[in-house]
């Protein structure tokens, strides 16, 4: 008789363990996994974007201060989310890997522009980007605090997002006139 | 000076036995310690509590198994007797007058209801956001309050509330504790105001209640019964919890707030007031015999005083003296509540539960520290219409009780020595 998975935070450890474990031992696995992670984002009317990342899709905008529709959250603000949901993926995985039940889990992120004007086109000087960005985890898990704080400190050390976002990042940008 | 530690094992030990109610019951059978006598009618400046004790860890740990179906009801409350007892006797010992069965079977105290009543469904806030019209408000409050979204549960009405069975909404928590105290008792209820207002959200109850108004009738109906069974049991004292009020007058004014409050939908403040004061006298209609309290406090869910609500009971005052009931237990130890003297122009009109313990600090209040501010209150109140307690309860949210039993036990043991001191001077 096949023995039955065991599922933990709605995964299953014994098949995470597999992949985790094909990473670091199938060359063909790490090279998937390692990119190139593609995002395509067209411009719509406005402020208004559209993101594809394979076969999905996320809708962006302003907010209605900016004489934008506010159809959908901005760029920067789905930026803290993306760090926020890549926090609860690493949080998730490092506790479903110690055998820890987790029943919430939440992230608060908040920033602050250093200098918003340097967008707004009136200086040229300073970041126009969170200089510091704040993320808050709260949890109800079955663990002790160590054990937990451990966890999260596994989950943003972890975090590609995150370490993107905290290390000088080498963007390489290209510019094409098409058409007349 | 010696203190009480009391846990499942000094519980279980015999410090303290449960009443085998299958032989026809019997009275808290202590075993060491010194067996006081009921509270007289006549005694002054009785001590009580707000109702709630800390939890400790193995009993969130059943109430938790008990809300994910781990565990039956029965099962939980055997294990929950324990911690009912262990309250009791430390209530008992710190020498409380009125006491309270430490609503530890409650996960907090209005959402409770969800497993006393039908028709009522337990909903964290991170599930009613996709209803809430306000998200971006609600993030600020949720971030001024430095609490997550799942830690934030409230009971909607999601179709006709009924109760469920005989067992009322608190009629089992009564029995049990009559059943283990000789002294005078007290059931703290979610008030009827608080209890519609949270429990009225558009897009979810409208199809059973199309309006809040609709919805307030049965809850009205409800309670009234409740007070009735309570009354015939010989409960002494129902309180009703309306902190929510503070969210009316304050509400506006401040980050911060009452989630039970701010979830629900809400008028201008003078017509709220006259709602919450048109719902408090409807439930208690005709009905004597019984104290009945109102308690209003300004947020206990964090030990951060910055993140509680403030403001003097000064623009609550005017409806609260309209509601028919006979004590208004308040919270007076932290500066955020404002100064004692707002009461002069209403001296006498209600008893005061005069809060003056801090359930949200370490330190324990000198007993003559307590004397002085009673002392001031005593130039414009009479004696007889003051009761000491706690601001508010050592652990209204399971999750995040305030205190620990030992502090929680020494405060109220303060409160006792301080009441001591003022009856001998009147």
């Amino acid at each position: 008789m096949a023995k039955a998975e065991v599922e933990l935070n709605g995964l299953r450890p014994a098949k995470i363990r597999e992949i985790l474990d094909s990473m670091r031992d199938n060359p063909d696995v790490l090279t998937a996994v390692t990119g190139p992670w593609k995002s395509r984002v067209v411009w719509q009317k406005g402020f208004k974007a559209k993101a594809y990342m394979r076969q999905h899709a996320v809708q962006m905008d302003e907010p209605e201060g900016l004489d934008a529709q506010d159809t959908a959250a901005s760029a920067h603000e789905q930026l803290l989310s993306a760090m926020g949901s890549c926090l609860s993926v690493g949080f998730v995985l490092n506790a479903t890997m110690r055998g820890v039940q987790i029943h919430d889990l939440e992230i608060a992120l908040e920033g602050n522009f250093d200098n918003i004007l340097k967008w707004a086109g009136h200086s040229k000087d300073g970041n126009p980007g969170y200089p510091t960005v704040k993320a808050k985890c709260y949890v109800r898990a079955d663990a002790d605090d160590k054990t937990l704080q451990a966890i999260w400190k596994a989950a943003v050390d972890g975090s590609p997002v995150v370490q993107t976002v905290a290390r000088p990042t080498n963007i390489v940008t290209e510019f094409e006139r098409v058409g007349a | 000076m010696e203190f009480a530690t009391h846990t499942p094992e000094t519980v279980q030990s015999g410090l303290l036995r449960k009443t085998d109610r299958s032989n026809g019951g019997g009275k808290l059978e202590l075993v060491c310690g010194i067996f006081q006598a009921p509270m007289s009618k006549t005694k002054l400046f009785p001590v009580t509590v707000v109702g709630s004790w800390p939890r400790p860890a193995w009993l969130v740990q059943a109430l938790r198994k008990r809300q994910n179906g781990e565990i039956t009801q029965a099962e939980f409350n055997q294990i929950a007797d324990d911690a009912v007892l262990a309250s009791i006797k430390y209530q008992e010992d710190a020498g409380v007058d009125i006491v309270t069965d430490g609503e530890v079977r409650r996960d907090n105290f209005y959402s409770f209801v969800t497993e006393k009543l039908s028709g009522i469904k337990l909903m964290k806030l991170s599930e009613l956001m996709d209803y809430v019209k306000d998200r971006a408000g609600f993030e600020e409050i949720l971030r001024a309050s430095d609490v997550p979204s799942f830690a934030i549960k409230s009971p909607i009405a999601i179709d006709k509330v009924t109760e469920r069975g005989d067992a009322g909404i608190s009629l089992d928590e009564f029995d049990f504790l009559k059943s283990h105290t000789t002294r005078q008792t007290k059931i703290p209820l979610p008030g009827p105001y608080l209890l519609t207002r949270s429990a009225w959200f558009e897009g979810l109850s409208d199809k059973a209640y199309p309006t809040r108004e609709d919805l307030a009738k049965d809850v009205v109906q409800i309670l009234r019964k409740e007070v009735l069974a309570l009354k015939k049991r010989g409960c002494d004292f129902i309180q009703f919890d309306e902190p929510s009020l503070t969210q009316v007058v304050y509400g506006d004014e401040a980050e911060q707030t009452f989630m039970c409050a701010a979830l629900g939908t809400h008028r201008d403040p003078s017509e709220e007031l006259d709602f919450a004061v048109r719902l408090m006298n409807e439930t208690v209609a005709g009905i004597d015999g019984v104290r009945f309290g109102v308690h209003i406090c300004r947020g206990n869910w964090s030990r951060k005083e910055d993140v509680l609500l403030k403001g003097n009971y000064g623009p609550l005052l005017p409806s609260l003296m309209r509601m028919n009931i006979h004590q208004l237990v308040l919270e007076m130890a932290t500066p955020r509540a404002g100064e004692i003297e707002v009461f002069k122009e209403f001296k006498n009109q209600k008893e005061l539960g005069l809060g003056v313990a801090n359930p949200r600090t370490d330190n324990i209040e000198d007993p003559q520290a307590i004397v002085q501010r009673v002392r001031r209150l005593l130039e414009f109140y009479d004696a007889d219409k003051i009761f000491l307690n706690p601001d508010c309860g050592f652990g209204t949210f399971a999750e995040r009780c305030v205190n620990t039993p030992e502090i929680a036990y020494k405060k109220l043991w303060s409160i006792s020595r301080a009441a001591e001191i003022l009856r001998k001077e009147s």
